[in-house]
């Protein structure tokens, strides 16, 4: 088995703000393999950006990552690493592609000298050399009339375009990791369409691995090979994609699943979790998803559950795993109060 | 739920909301005198019915002009042309006090929980405001009202006293739909009502509408750019692109079979939450033209990939007509067409028009 | 357990103090102000002698501090801790209504231009333009020497007549972006007139400029009242104001440095204390928006 390209142990991130510690990421082990495709998925605030900004070390204060957290990368400790090495790693060995593509362009430099600006830092390549290779992988990315495209500002490209030279930038030192923070919410479906097919066409070209960060499982299923679900700050699920679709355990990952509407699986009424998400200044002592799960029992409110085996590659964070008769006895979550309640 | 109801023709059935060859351009600027030099033409001809009781899906990507007929409907952007019926009343004619009277009865659910809320006012004054416009309620009944409407949507009546930054995007969602609530509406234009909330909240307020509906019998224009949220809810969809509905059909014909090219690709790149299912898709190529400068003819043609495509598609306008019994499509390809073949021969037509259905298109 | 909201009952009003009184050197200028106005407000209570009175005009004439007259006398054989004392007092109030003038003008013009917009709004800027291209010590200075001897409230009209420029920009541009804003739209589809929007809904999110520029108001109009009355034409004699008391020793003002010294020294803190607040609401404002 060769050794994972990331491994992540007990990685901890929390923000010392005024109201408390938000432990934003408690606790966090995973690891991703060359050329993997490893999707996390998750609801706002739980924790999945503040992950990925964790691997590249772009946390600022408040927030910090606590002593103890181990980003193994390349025989580094990226927790740990000085700045500078640090600075020789982002753009070059683990690259990201944002959310928003307008906000992660400078609007005042054209997008050709935006790619090139990477290969000029990291390759130390001088500037002809840089925008050609720049053009060449803009032209990788599917973009049409690249040396054209490359000499435009990012407010004369569409989103769609502007995604794609972010994706460009983001591959152009062929680096080992890719992280894609929800590289596809802000973009059309058709558009997606596209994106999500290149980003799979140059995985398997360029055998780079990608940390997908979703709140999409549709685009787990057709991208990622490995799932890791995160709710409150840690990890509750983690399976293969297949495994996970076809048999999810923890009862999050099966009330997502359950809520989302399905083209063709015609619903009544959708299901839902009610309640929401506890404050991450707060973490309940228990299982932090007690309150809002069909099955929990005192066991659950009081003992936080460790991650479980629950079959080939598949852990889950739920005591289900030591009692699952239980899974046999839904009664309605404790949150539900009067049907007064709502996220 | 009535599946069968209504459609694009003048309904013998009175439908509540009747829209026909409705427009809407902004002007382009330009130069120190503000010329005119353009229009975007956001909403362009654009002609359906709203029947009682049924939740009408418009779905579209951006720029394609579904927001912006929303607000026209309503007048709270002054369309440039067309008519607008509701329950038979024509709406653009209205004078102020006529139209103030009427906003009773068509109501609008905002997208941006954020910003459609004054950050100023309390939630219950914001829920109150439409009681003390229409001189519906006042003082403690005003403030028993606003209690009652906060229990129907899901919150608790002491939530009155709060400011809105003190609530979750769904609790906002909620105090807006309260807000729509207030006045009684028959007919409620949802705006992207859950496209700014997480998946397991979006669930939440979904029922919640559909609830809603039910018991306050309420006509909904659902207007989204998820379409498997709007396959859910909706019983007809109006497919737009580039200001034109380019389909119109119930929403389980539309998701079964569906006949606009456009509608195929949309519906082929939605991801879809099963590994297993790895499917064809339809790609398209280029990005959406400027509704600044929409192509000649069928707005589609550039991205097309009807096999029978060709010259005549550019040349020819498509009429948004019925192939299959309350299924309307924009396209002079797809079988049957009033568009006959000598006129499309006239136009360059090199291929006939023949049925096309690719699988990936298709939801089973 | 909790699922529901946590947080206690905050208005946007207490989110804006508490993040002041957060900073230490707004904790500090807030209560160096609230002394300064204080002593405006206790001014005859607490000023040891009438300012105008002239008991000894020979014997009291240009003594340096002493236990009798802690900030010495002047000239005119007057104590100058009691003129300070009033001229807080003056000076406060015409700052004060002056701003108030301004803050009415300002807002007025700017939000209807704002809401009106098109032709309107056009013309009603370039009227400001043409106005702002005027100094507006310039404009004082021309007034006051057509006129030079205006009562104070005169004074205070011209002052607050000539300040509300920037302002009523300032409101415009925030209307502007404001009619915009969905919560606005919400209102027009529940049916709401517009002058009820205008009151309700814009004016009430205009509240944080408007602070701002009311507290830098005030500063600026109470340098400016203390540079007309050095000049000699502002605040009239024998009322005290802080320019005119340097304006008394500024003959010998090397020699009376008491005349500059105390009058100056309180200008200073409260146009400092006034700046440092109307920054930190400033930067809270911002920061929110």
């Amino acid at each position: 088995m060769p050794s994972p390209l990331l491994s992540i142990r007990d990685l901890r991130t929390w923000f010392y703000t005024e109201g408390g510690i938000a432990k934003a990421v408690d606790g966090v082990s995973f690891d991703v393999g060359a050329g993997e495709t490893v999707g996390i998925v998750g609801e706002s605030g739980c924790g999945k950006s503040v992950t990925a900004l964790s691997i590249l070390r772009l946390i600022q204060p408040p927030g910090r990552i606590e002593s103890g957290s181990v980003i193994e990368f390349e025989g580094k400790n990226l927790a740990t690493l000085d700045d500078d090495e640090m600075r020789r790693i982002r753009g070059n060995r683990i690259s990201m592609i944002f959310q928003e593509p307008m906000s992660a362009l400078n609007p005042v430099f054209t997008v050709g000298d935006q790619v090139a600006e990477v290969a000029r830092i990291h390759a130390g390549l001088g500037r002809r050399k840089a925008w050609d290779l720049a053009v060449e992988t803009l032209a990788l990315t599917g973009i049409p009339a690249p040396e054209d495209r490359a000499k435009q500002y990012p407010h004369q490209l569409s989103g769609g375009m502007r995604q794609r030279v972010l994706i460009a930038m983001a591959l152009i030192m062929k680096p080992a990791l890719v992280i894609a923070d929800e590289p596809t919410t802000a973009l059309d479906v058709t558009i997606q369409a596209q994106i999500l097919d290149l980003l799979v066409n140059l995985q398997k070209e360029f055998g780079t691995s990608i940390l997908m960060i979703t709140h999409d499982l549709g685009v787990v299923a057709e991208t990622t090979s490995r799932v890791i679900v995160m709710y409150a700050g840690e990890i509750v699920e983690q399976a293969s994609v297949t495994e996970l679709f076809a048999r999810p355990h923890h009862p999050y990952t099966e009330g997502l699943m359950h809520s989302m509407p399905h083209i063709g699986h015609d619903q009544e009424r959708l299901n839902v979790i009610p309640g929401t998400v506890p404050a991450p200044t707060n973490w309940p002592t228990g299982c932090r998803f007690a309150d809002r799960c069909p099955y929990s029992w005192d066991l659950t409110l009081h003992d936080h559950p460790p991650l479980y085996d629950v079959g080939a590659g598949h852990i889950s964070r739920c005591h289900l795993a030591k009692e699952p008769e239980r899974r046999n006895q839904p009664h309605p979550p404790l949150v539900v109060e009067e049907g007064v309640d709502a996220a | 739920m009535n599946t069968a109801a209504g459609s694009s023709q003048p309904a013998a059935n009175n439908p509540l909301l009747s829209v026909r060859n409705l427009k809407k351009e902004f002007p382009i600027k330009k130069g120190v005198f503000s010329r005119q030099v353009g229009a975007v033409k956001a909403v362009n001809d654009v002609s359906f019915d709203v029947a009682h009781g049924e939740t009408l899906g418009v779905v579209g990507e951006s720029g394609c002009g579904k927001t912006t007929t929303g607000r026209t409907i309503l007048r709270l952007l002054e369309p440039t042309s067309g008519e607008i019926r509701f329950e038979g009343r024509d709406v653009r004619a209205m004078g102020t006090s006529e139209l103030r009277a009427i906003r009773r009865e068509m109501q609008i659910i905002f997208q941006d929980p954020v910003s459609s809320l004054n950050p100023r006012m309390t939630v219950g004054a914001i829920i109150r405001e439409g009681l003390t416009i229409h001189k519906l309620a006042e003082g403690s009944a005003a403030d028993a009202r606003v209690s009652q409407l906060l229990r129907e949507v899901g919150l608790r009546p002491e939530y009155a006293n709060r400011y809105p930054h003190e609530f979750s995007g769904g609790q906002r969602q909620r105090i807006g739909i309260a807000r729509a609530l207030s006045v009684e509406p028959k007919f409620i234009v949802c705006d992207e009502p859950v496209s700014a909330l997480d998946v397991s909240v979006q669930a939440q307020v979904i029922n919640l509408l559909e609830d809603l509906q039910r018991d306050h019998n309420l006509t909904y224009m659902f207007i989204a750019h998820d379409l498997s949220v709007v396959e859910h809810i909706a019983d007809r969809v109006a497919v737009m692109y580039l200001g034109k509905i380019v389909e119109l059909a119930s929403a389980d014909d539309l998701y079964r079979e569906p006949l606009m090219p456009y509608t195929q690709a949309l519906l082929s790149a939605v991801p879809v939450a099963d590994p297993k299912a790895r499917k064809q898709r339809i790609l398209l190529s280029g990005d959406v033209p400027s509704p600044a400068n929409p192509p000649s003819g069928c707005v589609f043609h550039p991205r097309c990939h009807h096999p029978a495509k060709d010259a005549a598609c550019t040349k020819i306008v498509p009429p948004l007509e019925e192939k299959e019994p309350g299924h309307f499509v924009h396209c002079i390809k797809q079988t049957p067409t009033t568009v006959s073949w000598e006129q499309q021969k006239a136009a360059g037509g090199v291929h006939p028009p023949e049925r096309y259905l690719p699988l990936a298109a298709v939801h089973a | 357990m909790a699922t529901e909201v946590a947080r206690p009952r905050e208005s946007p009003l207490g989110i804006t103090v508490r993040g002041l009184l957060r900073q230490r050197s707004s904790r500090v200028a807030l209560i160096l102000l609230g002394v300064i106005v204080l002593i405006g407000l206790l001014a005859p209570l607490l000023a040891p002698y009438d300012p105008a009175a002239q008991p000894d005009i020979v014997g009291l004439k240009s003594l340096p501090p002493s236990l009798a007259h802690p900030f010495g006398t002047d000239p005119y054989s007057r104590d100058v801790l009691s003129r300070v004392l009033y001229g807080a007092r003056l000076s406060l109030t015409i700052g004060i209504l002056a701003t108030f003038v301004s803050l009415t003008v300002g807002v007025a013009y700017g939000s209807v231009a704002g809401y009106l917009g098109g032709v309107v709004d056009g013309v009603m800027m370039r009227v400001l333009d043409a106005l702002l291209s005027i100094p507006r010590l310039l404009l004082l200075l021309g007034v006051l020497v057509a006129w030079p001897h205006l009562s104070i409230g005169a004074l205070i009209l011209f002052l607050g007549l000539t300040g509300w420029f920037g302002l009523s920009r300032i409101v415009r541009g925030q209307v502007l972006a404001l009619k915009h804003a969905e919560f606005v739209t919400a209102a027009q589809a529940l049916g709401a007139s517009r002058r009820r929007i205008l009151v309700k809904h814009l004016l009430p999110n205009l509240v944080s400029p408007i602070a701002v520029a009311a507290t830098l108001g005030v500063a600026h109009v109470i340098v400016l009242e203390a540079g007309l009355s050095f000049l000699g034409i502002g605040v009239p004699q024998p009322l005290a104001s802080w320019g005119n008391i340097i304006q008394d020793g500024v003959d010998q003002i090397a020699t009376l440095w008491w005349m500059s010294f105390f009058p100056g020294l309180f200008m200073v803190l409260t146009v400092l204390t006034l700046n440092i607040l109307g920054e930190a609401l400033r930067d809270s404002y911002e920061r929110r928006s």
